[in-house]
């Protein structure tokens, strides 16, 4: 299928065009790549710093495994670990466990007052902890609660219940009405309906808020340095943070403490990634 | 299976709106009930209270003799079939059909059972391990009723249940749900607010305007005897002509005055119709598009002049669009869907498609005495003798 | 035919109750937790400012504490350098929404890009704040980078001097929110149709008409929305990165409203004023939040 007319020639050669798109794209191409350097830049310094002893750090030559071997003795981490994990899994499931029937109920079981309720509890997400945080510590140390993890626990799940209250209603709303009725005429009661139907229904949404709860509290110092009287109980993150600021702590090995800490996070942040951003967007984006 | 008694049923919402307006119904056991009208009618309020989802505010309502005015939904044994299907979405088909019975406590191998015969008659037998989003509109709906058909229920309750669907497949399931109610015999109450599924599918029809009941008859009494105007132009397609006019003297007795036209009437009091017998009083005229003829000009009884404006090729018939009176004057067609009436005057007449109709023709048409239809001027309600 | 069957009689609770106290219940556990240890506080909060309060007894003295904190000057301090620090603002959304650009003109591997910018989003802040610690030290990073630079006359020590320490606070802190807000516009950024482009592009527009006519208005909802989580969150997050960089130091050069809480309660021991402090914290993130919820408002 072949024109005996030329094709007419466009003004600027097509091939050079081309040509200036390649240069275009591979420019950008290089630009991303430094981007990324500076964004990879803090795990470079923690390896390469943990990679190191004491006195190879301070003459800036050599590596060795010293400051991992020695881990172990200079920072407690396995327990801080297993004290970090305790608190985040604990305090997620609260989370998920008040956050998923109250998002139910004011998305599908509107109340006498549950709009005004529903707002409040939304504009406790703006409240920042250090505004309570005088009365707050003394509440929770008048209880009593800060012996074990029970009170960073509290802490954590009051402050991480309004965003998950404000998501799971709006992920039910997208929910249509009929399908809680079909559910109502096939014999369930509004208990069936929440764990038999809605709660199937949300795993979406219950994966984006533990996943965001997750690095939230594993990512936390101030609740876990205040609410947690015991240092055998320290999670990681304050372990980390109280080394550093009382600066007697060799640099390497609070780097691979660091790296250590950071590892859990970046994992389920690089696996759930999908989640993390459907959160940070809900409710403007459609 | 049971009979089911709207019984001065009264739906008011919040605001003080009437929804359902002491709606007196009552569906035979095994009968099929269509529930008809525009939306905002009140039908899926009706169909609503009967499920348990919203609350009755005055009336009785009872099912198999029962009143269940204050009986939760799952105490009802009624099965819904919602206009979305509602299909639970983390569910299988096979778990979505016996979910009701899995929570009334049956056996893992009756449900297994019951859904396989369900499955059975609705053909979904190899789709029982897909969930509903691998599933296409039309064997999702089929899914919905399946959920309906296996609890066995006193009455199957449906909501617009194909109004989801494409044409074509709205014409298959309206045949395989008439099928299957037949089949099992159960009493059901279907909403729409096609007409045509109105005809085809029920026993009866209940048409419903504004929360009230206009008329209740078999489907064929509907479209032959409308009880009102309303009823008259929502049933049949193209609707029936409404066309205002006065009393007005006559050779035969009494006419009509349709324009400046004179209408002769010579069944006007035959055995059914009542026209008012003062001169000038405002009637409304129906006749059906099947029911004008052309006609040479001597010919007598009710005939008028009319000129041709839109000419419609359907392949199978033609659709006249005709404006009466002074066949020269311009005339635009408003058709209300509250009064359902056209004015100023224009008929639309169903043709055979042989016939040689060109727009500007100007045509004698004859109506057709033996099926016109009389409507009270202001009330609409239809005017015939003994209220028969 | 009334009032013959079990159905005809009201039952303690219709559908419409049933739901209602359902839905009472449901959102019980989650009311009586903020209530309890978010609302109670804020309460309590604005009791303990007029008393002199230690954590365990408090004396009432009126609003005199409120008085004596005004004319407290590291409450000014503290203010003025979370002031200064809201300069860091339009580089904490100008970058990620450059980086968002850049990554929706998606080059081949834009995926693992978009992954790498996104990962220190899952870090610590005080994990950042060790590294960023590093990168400001006499040893560290940036004299490396100058010195490569030839700047070999420059050594500093950012965190050191009162005049930097702010500036390298805020660097960091840029950083620490290059992968949330990045996240955000890119997601924005993926909401727009294509075809308004094309449109735009076939009627003649030129890539900054294109961008400031369609791409811009189109982000706007999200831009406002990383505007405030950025506020907030300098208002209320930079605590780890301070605790390990800076310790407030030097002098109060880093001490931002809510580290003068801390130290103010927990290093001082004046519970009152810090109660006092957190409140004047909750009126500046409340305007900033009232913002949000006029946001979150519009959309429903």
């Amino acid at each position: 299928m072949s024109l005996d007319t030329p094709p007419v020639a466009p003004e600027v050669p097509a091939d050079r065009r081309a040509r200036a798109r390649r240069v275009g794209r591979g420019a950008l191409f290089l630009v991303m790549i430094g981007v990324a350097v500076v964004m990879l830049y803090p795990f470079w310094v923690m390896i390469v710093d943990s990679l190191k002893s004491e006195n190879q750090f301070l003459s800036g030559h050599g590596f060795s495994w010293a400051s991992w071997r020695t881990l172990t003795s200079t920072i407690p981490i396995a327990q801080e670990v297993v004290s970090s994990t305790i608190i985040c899994a604990v305090s997620i499931l609260l989370i998920l466990l008040v956050g998923l029937p109250a998002g139910f109920a004011f998305a599908k079981l509107r109340f006498r007052a549950s709009g005004v309720i529903f707002l409040a509890i939304v504009s406790a997400m703006m409240v920042p902890l250090q505004a309570i945080l005088m009365p707050e510590f003394v509440n929770i140390t008048r209880l009593g609660l800060t012996g074990g993890y029970t009170g960073a626990v509290l802490v954590y799940a009051a402050l991480g219940t309004p965003f998950s209250v404000f998501l799971f209603a709006t992920y039910f709303r997208g929910v249509p009405d009929e399908l809680i009725e079909a559910g109502i005429v096939d014999g369930l009661g509004y208990v069936g309906a929440l764990w038999r139907l809605v709660v199937p229904i949300a795993i979406p949404a219950i994966a984006t808020v533990t996943v965001l709860q997750f690095i939230q509290i594993w990512d936390d110092l101030l609740v876990g340095l205040l609410f947690i009287q015991n240092t055998s109980e320290r999670p990681i993150t304050v372990g980390l943070a109280v080394l550093a600021a009382g600066r007697t702590t060799s640099i390497p090995a609070l780097m691979a403490g660091s790296l250590v800490s950071a590892l859990p996070a970046m994992i389920v942040y690089l696996i759930f990634q999908r989640y993390l951003v459907k959160g940070l967007t809900m409710g403007i984006d459609r | 299976m049971a009979e089911i008694t709207f019984h001065g049923v009264t739906k008011v919402f919040a605001g003080n709106v009437t929804a359902v307006d002491n709606l007196d119904l009552h569906v035979a056991d095994g009968e099929f009930m269509v529930l008809v009208g525009p939306s905002g009618c009140g039908k899926t309020t009706a169909l609503r209270m009967l499920a348990g989802l919203e609350e009755i505010s005055a009336g009785t309502l009872s099912i198999g003799g029962r009143v269940v005015n204050h009986v939760l939904p799952k105490d009802r044994d009624v099965a819904m079939v919602f206009q979305n299907y509602a299909l639970y979405p983390h569910m299988t088909v096979a778990q979505n059909m016996g979910f009701a019975l899995k929570i009334r406590g049956e056996s893992k191998a009756e449900v297994e059972r019951k859904v396989r015969e369900a499955a059975a008659i609705l053909r979904l037998g190899e789709y029982l391990d897909r969930r509903p989003r691998a599933l296409s509109g039309g064997q999702r709906q089929r899914v919905a009723m399946g959920r309906a058909i296996v609890r066995s229920p006193q009455a199957f309750l449906m909501d617009e249940p194909l109004s989801n669907l494409d044409a074509q497949l709205r014409v298959e399931m309206r045949v395989e749900i008439a099928r299957i109610q037949r089949l099992l015999g159960v009493a059901t109450v279907y909403v729409t607010h096609d007409q045509i599924e109105a005809m085809t599918m029920g026993d009866r029809v209940a048409v419903m305007r504004g929360g009230q009941l206009q008329q209740v008859a078999p489907p064929q009494v509907l479209y032959d005897h409308p009880a009102n105007e309303f009823v008259a132009g929502f049933m049949g397609s193209p609707p029936m002509n409404l066309v205002r006019a006065r009393t007005s003297p006559s050779r035969g007795g009494v006419g009509l005055a349709v324009g400046d036209q004179r209408l002769d009437v010579p069944g006007a009091y035959g055995a059914s119709h009542d026209l008012p017998r003062e001169e000038g009083a405002e009637v409304v005229l129906g006749v059906r598009p099947e029911d004008i003829d052309v006609v040479g000009s001597d010919v007598s009884g009710p005939t008028l002049k009319t000129r041709v404006e839109r000419r419609e090729a359907l392949g199978a018939e033609i659709l006249v669009h005709l404006s009466v009176a002074d066949a020269g004057a311009a005339s635009s067609v408003a058709y209300d869907e509250d009064v359902a009436v056209s004015r100023p005057t224009m008929l639309v007449a169903r043709m055979a498609p042989q016939a040689r109709v060109e727009v500007g023709d100007v045509l004698m048409v004859r109506l057709n005495e033996e099926r016109l239809h009389f409507f009270d001027g202001t009330r609409g309600v239809t005017l015939r003798r003994g209220g028969a | 035919m009334t009032g013959t069957t079990v159905g005809a009689r009201a039952p303690r609770l219709t559908l419409r109750r049933r739901r209602q106290l359902a839905g009472a219940l449901f959102a019980l556990p989650a009311v009586a937790l903020v209530a309890g240890l978010i609302a109670v506080p804020i309460g309590q909060a604005i009791y303990y400012s007029f008393t002199q309060w230690d954590g365990l007894t408090s004396t009432w003295i009126g609003p005199s504490t409120w008085t004596q904190a005004f004319h407290n000057p590291n409450l000014w301090t503290a203010l003025e350098n979370n002031a200064w620090l809201l300069l860091a603002v339009p580089f904490a959304l100008g970058l990620p929404l450059l980086i968002a650009m850049l990554l929706h003109q998606r080059v081949i591997g834009w995926k693992i890009f978009r992954s790498i910018y996104f990962l220190p989003t899952a870090i610590s802040w005080v994990v950042l704040g060790l590294v960023a610690e590093r990168f400001f030290a006499f040893q560290g990073t940036l004299n490396s980078l100058l010195h490569f630079f030839g700047l070999t006359h420059v050594n500093t020590n950012m965190l050191g001097y009162e005049s930097t320490a702010l500036s390298a606070l805020g660097i960091t802190f840029v950083f620490t929110m290059i992968g949330t807000n990045t996240m955000l516009f890119l997601t924005g950024l993926a909401t727009l149709d294509t075809s308004l482009e094309e449109a735009a592009r076939i009627d003649g527009a030129g890539r900054w008409r294109i961008f400031r006519h369609i791409t811009l208005p189109h982000l706007s909802r999200f831009i406002q929305l990383a505007f405030v989580m950025t506020v907030i969150a300098l208002f209320s997050a930079l605590f780890s990165l301070i605790f390990v960089m800076t310790g407030g130091g030097p002098g109060y050069a880093t001490t931002t409203m809510e580290f003068l809480i801390y130290q103010t309660g927990f290093a001082q021991g004046d519970f009152g004023t810090a109660a006092l402090y957190g409140l004047i914290l909750f009126v500046l993130t409340a305007i900033v939040g009232i913002v949000q919820l006029r946001l979150i408002g519009s959309d429903e």
